[in-house]
């Protein structure tokens, strides 16, 4: 009992957290891509986009830096990320890292 | 009556298995625990550091894209071009079934 009260808890502060987080972001950008479950690229390469939500917050940082910095190869990826500056990639990183 | 056990028992099977993955999930496990796991986690859920993604769950043709670019440079990081350069096709198909299979934090977040 005192375990769900906690979990409960502990859910809703990460709602709270990532409303808080959602205000320094634009997902619609993300969301046409990343928020479809399944979705796949359709160019260069066929393949399902992966999933970010509840992924590595320094992770999601270093994979936009290098985007940006053109060390990783898809096209769209880099044109988003290469337009972000580096408070951008930390609100963005922010919003969808760590555990639900 | 066993072949009906046979029966549900493939049907559980498959249903489980990850979309696509022509990868081995056994052969993947112990090439893991050899390559990966130091760094990702057994099961590529618990990374040593944050900085490093999590790999449970995640799409099996994404990784094995994933360990395609790093090997090929096409996706530039020192320590992966590293590893990746040691794995055949066969080896990438393996370990991404292994890991698209185990239960993971990740979420298509909108």
């Amino acid at each position: 009992m005192l375990g769900a009260a906690l979990s409960l808890g502990a859910q809703a502060a990460f709602a709270q957290e990532k409303k808080e987080a959602a205000k320094e972001v634009n997902t619609a950008m993300c969301t046409g891509c990343h928020g479809i479950p399944g979705y796949k690229t359709a160019f260069p390469e066929v393949y399902h986009v992966p999933k970010i939500g509840g992924q590595q917050a320094a992770y999601i940082e270093a994979a936009l830096k290098a985007y940006r910095a053109g060390q990783r190869p898809h096209p769209s990826m880099r044109g988003i990320a290469g337009n972000m500056s580096d408070e951008e990639i930390a609100a963005y990183a922010k919003y969808y890292g760590g555990a639900k | 009556m066993k072949a009906l056990a046979l029966l549900v028992l493939l049907a559980f099977s498959s249903a489980s298995s990850t979309v696509l993955a022509r990868g081995n999930a056994d052969a993947g496990k112990t090439k893991a625990s050899q390559v990966c796991a130091a760094c990702h986690g057994a099961d590529g859920a618990k990374p040593s550091a944050p900085d490093q993604p999590i790999l449970a769950g995640q799409h099996y043709d994404y990784l094995v894209k994933s360990l395609k670019d790093y090997k090929s440079g096409k996706r530039s990081n020192p320590i992966m071009q590293g590893f990746a350069a040691q794995l055949s096709e066969k080896d990438m198909e393996d370990l991404a079934a292994w890991f698209a299979a185990q239960k993971s934090p990740l979420s298509d977040r909108r």
